[in-house]
């Protein structure tokens, strides 16, 4: 799944790039989420116990509606808005990792199987897990709960990640949130990990730029793709012997995988035989995604009730208190979301000032101009060495005279 | 800023205020408020506080002298590094600008807190109102430009250029009020497309500024551009 190691790179050679964020701070956001992925950990670990799973009385699988159901009146009641992104068709080349994925499925059949004569609970535990799919079926009641739950679904025309991040380039949401880190090398310029957690857990929000990730590795974003090839995507083999260590010094030594492959010890490293790096350079760079703006244009409207009644309580055996109270929490959460952001009227400011590093020895200061208009705040964030300013402040009626003799500024950098 | 990028406030003490006051480059210092706090509550209260920091220094130092010298605290703090896109906020012509006694205003968001979660403040020729609706009712109080009082700080002055009339959340603004013991008025500024201010001034030295970001209706929410 994803791209081999990528994120223990990261926190190795970029460290600055992943961000902490509280859940709360995503507030009145857009952000695209990869469906398929979010059902497939719901399946695993919603409601499970042992082979046991949570069903309706018809004993079908019920786990991925409550999951899908609690997870996204979180997000509501955060005043987040999510649009959930489905798998369509995968590429050609998927169809390899995804019969590879098959045989592990057979296999950790088999394997409980095994396990279940043997009555080994942990094993049991272990090997169901890994048998768990996520059937059209499932994706199906997904689609149709969020629907009525007014959250907009969309449907991408091959894999929801490169979709989530076309969504993303195009500005139609803020953030696209997965687990998957092959989001950053479809290019999403803001991604997002851990948001789907259960609230349980306690795991803050994992936030990357892909520009950051760009600039803190010192690639271009070809050679990004690159590196992930390399390292192991879903595409196409990896070279034996290369991790992601390996691929960051031959990226940064040679440039590119054609250079890569005329330069290494063939003797050392066996490329494999019909290496379709290319092809998933292609996949990559130019997905198939639907850019139709008509398709995409998503709006988030109020629950239909008795639908969510009909179809979770009568069709799937929940709770129909719970039910009720719920979608009294997403109503409840609708008006919330009516709260701006102080960002919709501050625009943020570049980076006007010349950038130092904060803690570094070559302070640098600098009286206003006397045009500074604006002045400048700095949002609440951790780890970083951007500049703050701060200028004079806006005179808000009657004392003129302070707010020119208080005309003061710094100026920080990077 | 707060984690949810609604509120902002800006504190300045200007030097004149200070005894001692030395600055010999500008700098700038990220501060977790909870960990100041914990450490300003170490000092007794009539105790002189001395705050330093070192160029290129991460962290800075408290220091805290007993009236009789003879208990001296020293807490050394560590700085954060502050992150993130800076808000600009523009200089701007506000519609309408109402001052008024500051006990006056939190205990008008503290009423209506008990009634409603948000606020509407409209200002129009005829005065300031404050309202707001919940499960049990409705609440309207409107306040009148009033400067035929004995002390000016008991006056209720509204200017306006413009009729507005803005939405805001009584949970912030009670957060503002905690502020009221710092001066006997308050001035409250208002735009249709701006942030309100709410600002305190602090004796001679300085001011408390909140920005708290109005409600929006939803309607309008769907045509914003993204931010």
């Amino acid at each position: 799944m994803g791209i081999k190691g990528l994120t223990k790179l990261l926190a190795d050679n970029a460290p600055k790039v992943m961000k902490e964020q509280k859940f709360e701070s995503y507030f009145g956001r857009k952000i695209a989420i990869d469906a398929s992925m979010s059902i497939y950990q719901f399946l695993i670990v919603v409601g499970r116990s042992g082979t046991e799973m949570l069903t309706n009385e018809a004993g079908e699988v019920t786990s991925h509606l409550q999951g899908m159901f609690n997870r996204t009146i979180r997000l509501l009641e955060a005043g987040i808005k999510p649009v959930y992104v489905f798998d369509g068709q995968p590429p050609d080349l998927k169809k390899q990792e995804l019969a590879k994925r098959y045989s592990k499925r057979v296999d950790a059949t088999e394997d409980l199987q095994q396990a279940m004569e043997a009555g080994n609970k942990e094993d049991i535990e272990k090997f169901s897990k890994r048998t768990v799919k996520v059937t059209k079926q499932h994706n199906e009641d997904c689609k149709r709960l969020l629907r009525l739950m007014g959250v907009p679904v969309i449907e991408a025309p091959s894999e929801a990640e490169a979709q989530c991040a076309a969504l993303c380039k195009s500005d139609k949401v803020y953030a696209v949130a997965s687990e998957d880190m092959d989001s950053l090398t479809f290019g999403a310029p803001r991604f997002l990990r851990h948001l789907m957690d259960p609230s349980s857990r306690k795991v803050p929000v994992m936030e990357f730029e892909v520009a950051k990730v760009l600039e803190e590795l010192n690639l271009t974003m070809d050679q990004f793709i690159d590196l992930c090839i390399l390292s192991g995507c879903d595409y196409c083999e990896s070279i034996r012997g290369i991790g992601g260590q390996t691929a960051l010094k031959l990226i940064r030594q040679h440039g590119s995988i054609e250079e890569i492959l005329q330069n290494i010890n063939k003797e050392r490293y066996s490329i494999p035989d019909d290496w379709p790096y290319q092809e998933a350079r292609r996949l990559f760079k130019e997905p198939l995604v639907c850019t139709d703006d008509e398709q995409l244009d998503v709006k988030w409207s109020a629950p239909d009730d008795e639908g969510l009644i009909a179809f979770l309580v009568n069709e799937n055996g929940f709770n129909s208190d719970r039910v009720t109270k719920a979608i009294e929490k997403i109503k409840a959460a609708k008006n919330k979301s009516s709260q701006g952001r102080l960002e919709s009227f501050f625009k943020p400011v570049g980076n006007t000032s010349i950038p130092i590093k904060r803690k570094g020895t070559k302070c640098m200061l600098q009286f206003p101009k006397p045009m500074l208009k604006s002045k400048i705040f700095s949002p609440q964030g951790y780890n970083s060495s951007r500049p703050i300013g701060f200028g004079s402040m806006p005179t808000p009626g009657r004392d003129i005279k302070h707010s020119t003799t208080f005309s003061r500024g710094v100026c920080f950098g990077t | 800023m707060d984690s949810s990028h609604v509120a902002l406030v800006a504190l300045l003490l200007r030097s004149e205020g200070f005894e001692h006051y030395r600055c010999d480059r500008n700098l700038s210092m990220g501060m977790n408020l909870n960990n100041m706090a914990k450490m300003l509550k170490c000092a007794g209260n009539d105790d002189i506080i001395t705050i330093k920091a070192d160029d290129g220094s991460d962290t800075v130092t408290f220091m805290f002298e007993s009236p009789t010298q003879d208990k001296i605290s020293d807490f050394e703090m560590k700085l954060m590094d502050i992150d993130s896109e800076h808000l600009g906020i523009p200089e701007a012509e506000y519609h309408a600008i109402v001052r008024m006694p500051s006990a006056e205003f939190a205990r008008i968001c503290k009423d209506l807190a008990s009634i409603g979660d948000t606020v509407v403040i409209s200002v129009t020729k005829e005065g300031v109102k404050f309202s707001t609706r919940g499960d049990i009712g409705t609440a309207n109080i409107v306040l009148r430009q009033n400067t035929t009082v004995d002390k000016p700080e008991e006056a209720t002055i509204i200017e306006m250029n413009e009729p507005v009339s803005l939405t805001f959340a009584l949970r912030y603004m009670n957060s503002f009020t905690k502020a009221t013991p710092l001066s006997n008025t308050v001035t409250i500024s208002l735009s249709s497309e701006l942030p309100v201010v709410v600002e305190y001034k602090i004796a001679e030295m300085g001011y408390i500024r909140f920005y708290l970001a109005p409600k929006i209706e939803e309607d309008e929410d769907e045509t914003k551009p993204q931010v």
